[in-house]
């Protein structure tokens, strides 16, 4: 699992640009699907036949990134953010561009607080016209992935974001044998430019009941704002964000499932931020939508930190979940 | 062409009360449209031509048909009017400019003289909710005889030719993409032209308030394809840099690959731009990540949509003096027809 997981995060797939992280996750799960297609948008959506529930379960492919507007006289790539971007974390740290080109991130001052306006990408390149051999306006960066194992139990780099929703999925698929509901996971596209890719993906599934797998703050960390979540103390079971409030009915049913199993889950009730859930809950007709979060240390930053524990409890709650909702 | 670009643009039409500009869009279509062509209406106003060729591929073309304006909310004792924006207007710009009515009836918008201006209020941007409409009535029952609470205005302003081949005009966001599709329909009928897609004109309705009748048209069509045709806001002046203009006027059709409100379908801009190079049409990339229109409801809308955006590099929009280059618009209208023309 750890290997994977490692290749999930340093695959390349900023928002709007989810080609290759979509092709690894593909190919991990197409042997136990009955059927996987991809749609105009690009979300990834696999089958699993069953007669039950039409469950939906899904994560974003995307991270967050840099999109290249100009390229000066010397050489320097001017930036645009795609999605929302710690400018604190960015600044003078490594970037690659979805062609494979590495960069740093500098700021054009350094006594104050990097912002989009004030930051540019050097690779290194000695004129504009060596820059544009290698770069075009419109190539996409995203800050260089990496992953490291801390003490325990514990893994920091980028981007957790949601790759660790990818592999719960990618893990709960292949230990699911002819499951009683029907079951669909959908890997969506650019949830960090505005929850996008989940709405036609759950308008073409039409679940009866959709949960995301996504990241969630904790507070346990400096400047963190949830309600009591903590690394290393389970999934969580999301109540709200600031996009969404989850089917109550929902809530109430996966924590009798999780207790039920003896699976330890936290509470989620977030200020700020959302996820693919809003997007699920108001597609077509509306959906009984909810969302299971793997607590994340330092989220949009080049260090998220996880609990591998968590994200094995959380394989255990998803599995549980299509078999008892 | 140009002449039409001037009714469009000249057309009464505030986002919520198109019917104007959509009878007039109407009429053009009704002139070259194919026999086996179909018109079709959604409940908010929005007219799509489809010209039919089943079973191909569906490719929408969209603009939309509102413009930014006004709405009267109160009407003081002395006859001067209180109004709300319609769509996002910049409070700084307003001051003693002409509007219209729908009814044909003019004002000005106050504005004290610079004689009269005190320090501070010099110092200040007023605020929308602080400005009043005079359209010369004497009272308030003189001023309700004229017009209502709730009706629409816009700003009355001329359609200029200036330059070599610029055009200063209102609304030309987004008439200017109404008229682009409108020459491709009528170029398509001219030249006896066939697509190999399933084709749908969607002229749409609401833009400028965000809840646009686009994604009502992405629900009716569900198209595999769409083109936004609009209004991109640049700032070419002298004193930004390069990597701030978004876009020039004249350096030809400004294709995004995104925008501050969608991340363009890559492969689709990307044909769209080698027709453009193919067929030696002028084109130049949007440098920002700024603005957003239709393509976003587009392209989340029903199944999801693979959606490009196109436009003319445009300045001072949402005012009633916006300029486009008219060549950029003449690339574009080709770029268009290229595309759903090619083998």
């Amino acid at each position: 699992m750890i290997e994977l997981l490692k290749k999930l995060m340093l695959t390349h797939g900023v928002s709007g640009r989810e080609d290759k992280i979509r092709e690894l996750i593909r190919a991990q799960i197409e042997p136990y699907c009955d059927e996987i297609t991809v749609d105009p948008v690009g979300n990834l959506i696999a089958h699993i036949k069953g007669e039950g529930k039409k469950i939906m379960l899904g994560a974003h492919m995307d991270e967050i990134g840099y999109f290249a507007t100009h390229i000066t006289e010397k050489g320097f790539i001017k930036v645009s953010p795609i999605g929302g971007i710690n400018y604190l974390s960015g600044a003078f740290s490594s970037v690659v561009s979805e062609n494979g080109v590495y960069g740093v991130l500098a700021p054009t001052k350094t006594d104050e607080l990097p912002k989009a306006d004030s930051v540019y990408i050097d690779i290194g390149a000695k004129s504009k016209r060596q820059a544009e051999n290698k770069v075009k306006v419109g190539d996409f960066f995203v800050h260089t992935p990496s992953v490291k194992r801390l003490l325990g139990t514990r893994y920091v780099g980028r981007p957790f974001d949601d790759r660790v929703g990818c592999l719960v999925l990618i893990e709960a698929i292949k230990e699911i044998k002819n499951p009683k509901n029907d079951l669909y996971f959908v890997f969506t596209v650019q949830e960090e430019v505005g929850c996008k890719g989940a709405r036609p993906a759950t308008y073409t599934v039409e679940p009866d009941i959709a949960i995301a797998l996504d990241v969630t703050r904790t507070d346990d960390k400096i400047g963190s704002d949830t309600l009591n979540v903590k690394i290393g103390d389970g999934p969580t079971i999301k109540i709200k964000d600031a996009s969404v409030i989850c089917s109550h009915e929902l809530v109430v049913k996966m924590r009798e499932i999780a207790k039920a199993n003896n699976i330890k889950y936290q509470d989620e009730m977030l200020s700020r931020g959302g996820t693919d859930t809003s997007s699920m809950q108001i597609a077509r007709r509306g959906t009984r939508a909810g969302a299971i979060s793997i607590p994340c240390g330092f989220i949009h930053t080049n260090n998220e930190m996880i609990d591998i524990n968590d994200v094995r409890g959380a394989i255990k709650l998803v599995k549980a979940l299509v078999r008892e909702l | 062409m140009k002449k039409l670009l001037k009714k469009l643009c000249l057309a009464f039409g505030p986002t919520g009360l198109e019917h104007r500009v959509e009878s007039l869009i109407e009429g053009e279509i009704l002139k070259s449209m194919p026999s086996d062509a179909e018109i079709i209406r959604d409940n908010l106003g929005g007219i799509y031509l489809h010209i039919k060729n089943e079973g191909a591929p569906k490719l929408m073309l969209n603009a939309h048909m509102d413009e930014v304006g006004f709405m009267v909310t109160t009407v003081a004792e002395n006859g001067q009017i209180k109004f709300g924006s319609v769509g996002g207007i910049n409070p700084l710009i307003l001051g003693a400019k002409r509007v219209i009515f729908e009814n044909g009836v003019r004002g000005v918008i106050l504005s004290k003289p610079i004689h009269l201006l005190s320090h501070e209020e010099r110092e200040k941007c007023p605020k929308i909710s602080d400005m009043l409409v005079d359209i010369g009535a004497r009272s308030k029952e003189e001023a309700l005889s004229l017009v209502s609470i709730g009706d629409y205005f816009t700003f009355d302003s001329d359609f200029v030719e200036m330059g070599g081949s610029q055009i200063k005009a209102k609304a030309l966001d987004d008439r200017h993409g109404c008229c682009a599709m409108l020459s491709t329909i009528a170029s398509l009928a001219k030249n006896n032209a066939r697509s190999k897609y399933d084709l749908y004109f969607a002229f749409t309705t609401r833009e400028e308030i965000g809840f646009s009748s686009a994604g009502c048209a992405t629900e009716i069509i569900k198209p595999d394809y769409a083109i936004v045709i609009e209004s991109k806001a640049v700032l070419d002046l002298p004193e930004i840099s390069e990597d701030r203009c978004v876009g020039r006027l004249g350096d030809g059709a400004l294709i995004s690959y995104a925008d501050g409100g969608a991340i363009m379908d890559r492969a689709l801009t990307d044909e769209l731009i080698s027709v453009c190079k193919e067929n030696n049409i002028k084109y130049q990339i949007n440098r920002a990540v700024s603005g957003g229109n239709d393509s976003a409801p587009i392209q989340i809308g029903a199944h999801g949509t693979r959606v490009a955006l196109i436009s003319a590099p445009s300045r001072y929009i949402h005012s009633g003096a916006c300029v486009v280059d008219y060549c950029d618009l003449e690339e574009i209208c080709k770029a268009l027809y290229a595309f759903v023309t090619r083998g």
